[in-house]
């Protein structure tokens, strides 16, 4: 495990505000110090990476929370253009979604998702799944250094 | 004149009258000689003179008989000569294969021949002098004498009742098929009618035989022609020279063509234009090799109607080798409701596939659009009450706590019916499935179920290994294992599964302690939605065993149950032991 200085910079592509505010505060009692980015769609997603337009200032995120139904441009194809991408393939993608559908999770793990995980019901469970998420990546597994 | 007959008779006699007068001349011959001698003075010898007389005699003799000869013959040799002649004549009447019969001009039989005594079987004796009419059958005897005396007055040789059918009568009484030709003899006292009587017996015997055979080769023919003809195949038969030589009614009315119509034409009239051609070339292969085979197989065939209709068929060629050479018939099928049903089916199949890919985008939808609402509902009902939690009262508590269920049944609900849908729609792989190892997996799902009630118990027997859908499998014993844990009573739970081979077919059963079922929910308990139990004793969405038996029956099984309220209830489903195809279309 590495000690970081830095927070861990986190980029949730999700249009429900009501999940974004329960995601912030589940990630709220993380012991892990984080930024949370939040985007409401694919293409604003797109840009964010890229540094374009009202992102022109935006970090590299360590990490991407990508939910699979967006408007505009959906999950599905932020996370091929990422995965495709060399100077983002590199970020890991966790997909965050409520499908239950078989081939939700297999189209993604074909695009090269890090994990695909289904947003649980009931306020218990997702707090469990926000302390998973950061003992895992934020803690077990070894993330690269930004270049 | 007639001659012959006893001719030796004749020279005897004529012998016997001119021997006296020969010996005379001879001896009148030798004097002459000798008297011709003297006169000469020639002196021949005694036996030159004998010699020379017996020449002259002989010469005079030859001349008498020639000047005999002209002579006209005396009475009695007259009769002699007739009696001959009626003699030879009576001989010929008698031989003659025809009956003779002759009447006289009373109506009287004045004579007959053997023939007639072998057809008629009566003797000569006992027809001579009687009416004609004794040959005659009884019906037609009354008429006779009319046509009798109408033939007299005027009388030519003709054939007696042209055009009917004559019979005699036989002595026995045998009606005698016959052909009489009559030929009027006139004599000083009146007309005497000769009837030539031929013997029909054989000829209408080889008639009837002939028409009888006639008639079954007809009748033959007529079946033939009705087997052809009712055929719901079109059949049409052509000679080497590609001419239509047979049709039967399904062909006319296939191409729209009248009775016979078709009957000579090249059969190239059947056939749409653009392969009119190439047809007589694929006519003449054929007939050079022929062969018993379906037409232009793998391609579209169409034929082409009177009214010029594209008609889809189908056509089978066999060569049939005729008395006048080989022929082909073709027999040839409509495919036009064929193919219509066939366009039938695929639409039915796209609607088909339509429908269930609406229903798929009903079941994310479903999966998804309905879940988030709910989640949102629940997750910041108890996000609420967590940060209200001091300043919640006991009752309002209470309030958000039954939003907080209903949101969770409603979930529980939603990805139930999901279930159900796809337990339906799911295409299923058939693989070789180790149940007793969906059993141990099961009992591995329903741990927490079974940690809940103290003593529960899940056993198996040994199960066989069966092509199925693994996941499926999982979930109809999960179902079924997981109700006899849920619904026991004060007892320890205890589940037990088993499997016995019946006929070609898997027969498992799922036994439990528990409170059981009365018979008469039979039904109810396999449809959506049906609870026999309040929620808060049993809790479930009552649609466990729908799923069940959908699966059950996918599978190409069965399920039902027996069961004795507070004595438990065995589940049993079937599952056949070889399954049909690998693979079947989702409902």
């Amino acid at each position: 495990m590495t000690k970081r200085v830095r927070p861990i910079e986190i980029l949730l592509v999700e249009d429900n505000p009501a999940d974004v505010d329960l995601i912030l505060e589940s990630f709220e009692e993380s012991t892990t110090p984080s930024r949370l980015h939040t985007v409401s769609n694919g293409e604003l997603a797109l840009q964010f990476l890229n540094r374009e337009g009202d992102y022109a200032e935006a970090v590299q995120p360590d990490i991407i929370l990508l939910d699979l139904n967006l408007p505009r441009m959906d999950g599905r194809d932020v996370l091929a253009v990422v995965k495709s991408d060399p100077q983002l393939m590199h970020i890991p993608v966790l997909v965050l979604t409520s499908s239950e559908a078989e081939k939700d999770v297999r189209d993604c793990y074909q695009l090269h998702a890090n994990c695909y995980i289904i947003k649980p019901a009931g306020l218990k469970h997702f707090y469990q799944v926000a302390r998973t998420i950061e003992d895992f990546w934020f803690g077990v597994a070894v993330l690269p250094v930004p270049p | 004149m007639l001659r012959g007959g006893n001719k030796k008779n004749r020279s005897e006699r004529v012998l016997t009258k001119s021997l006296p007068m020969l010996m005379g001349v001879i001896v009148f011959a030798v004097f002459l000689v000798w008297s011709w001698s003297l006169y000469t003075g020639w002196a021949p010898s005694p036996m030159v003179v004998l010699t020379t007389g017996v020449i002259v005699c002989t010469c005079l003799a030859a001349i008498a008989y020639r000047a005999k000869r002209f002579r006209p013959e005396s009475d009695q040799e007259r009769v002699h000569t007739l009696e001959a002649a009626v003699e030879r004549y009576r001989n010929v009447i008698d031989t003659a294969p025809s009956a003779l019969v002759m009447v006289d001009p009373k109506g009287s039989i004045c004579l007959v021949n053997r023939a007639v005594e072998r057809l008629f079987g009566y003797s000569r004796t006992e027809l001579l002098g009687e009416p004609v009419e004794i040959l005659l059958p009884e019906a037609a005897r009354g008429h006779h004498a009319a046509y009798r005396s109408h033939y007299v007055s005027d009388p030519k040789p003709r054939i007696m009742g042209q055009g009917r059918d004559l019979h005699g009568r036989s002595k026995t009484g045998a009606s005698i098929p016959i052909e009489v030709g009559l030929t009027p003899i006139r004599m000083p006292n009146g007309t005497y009618v000769l009837s030539a009587i031929v013997d029909l017996t054989f000829r209408k015997q080889a008639e009837r035989e002939l028409a009888k055979k006639t008639a079954e080769i007809e009748a033959a023919e007529k079946r033939y022609r009705a087997v052809v003809d009712t055929s719901p195949s079109a059949l049409v038969m052509i000679n080497s020279d590609g001419k239509i030589s047979l049709v039967n009614q399904a062909a006319e009315q296939l191409f729209g063509y009248e009775d016979g119509e078709l009957l000579g034409q090249e059969v190239e009239i059947l056939l749409p234009k653009s392969i009119r051609g190439n047809h007589v070339s694929f006519r003449n292969h054929f007939f050079s090799q022929p062969e018993p085979r379906v037409m232009g197989q793998g391609r579209d065939l169409y034929g082409i109607s009177k009214q010029g209709d594209e008609i889809p068929i189908e056509v089978g060629l066999t060569p049939i080798e005729m008395p006048d050479g080989l022929h082909v018939l073709s027999a040839i099928i409509d495919l036009t409701h064929r193919k219509q049903a066939q366009r039938t089916l695929a639409e039915q199949a796209e609607e088909l596939r339509r429908s269930n890919a609406e229903l798929e985008q009903f079941a994310y939808v479903a999966s998804h659009d309905l879940q988030e609402p709910l989640r949102m509902v629940r997750s910041y009902t108890e996000l609420l009450e967590q940060k209200l939690q001091d300043s919640l009262d006991e009752k309002t508590r209470k309030y958000m706590h039954y939003v907080i269920e209903g949101a969770e049944r409603m979930q529980r609900l939603i990805s139930d019916l999901l279930a159900f849908s796809r337990a339906g729609r799911r295409e299923l792989e058939r693989d070789p499935v180790d149940f007793n190892k969906v059993l141990s997996h099961v009992v591995t799902l329903l741990r927490a179920t079974i940690e809940e009630r103290p003593g529960a118990k899940v056993t198996w027997d040994p199960l066989p290994v069966l092509c199925a859908t693994e996941s499926m499998v999982v979930q109809l014993f999960q179902n079924l294992v997981g109700n006899g844990l849920k619904f026991q009573g004060d007892e320890p739970p205890r589940v037990h599964v088993s499997c016995e081979a019946k006929g070609d077919t898997w027969l498992f059963s799922v036994t439990d302690n528990g409170i059981g079922i009365d018979q008469k929910y039979a039904d109810r308990v396999f449809l959506v939605f049906q609870r026999l139990h309040e929620r808060s004793r049993y809790p479930g969405t009552g649609i466990g065993l729908a799923i069940t038996k959908r699966i059950v029956e996918r599978h190409g099984g069965e399920i039902w149950f027996e069961s004795q309220p507070g004595h438990g209830t065995t589940f049993f489903f079937t599952l056949p032991m070889h399954p049909k195809g690998q693979k079947d279309p989702p409902i």
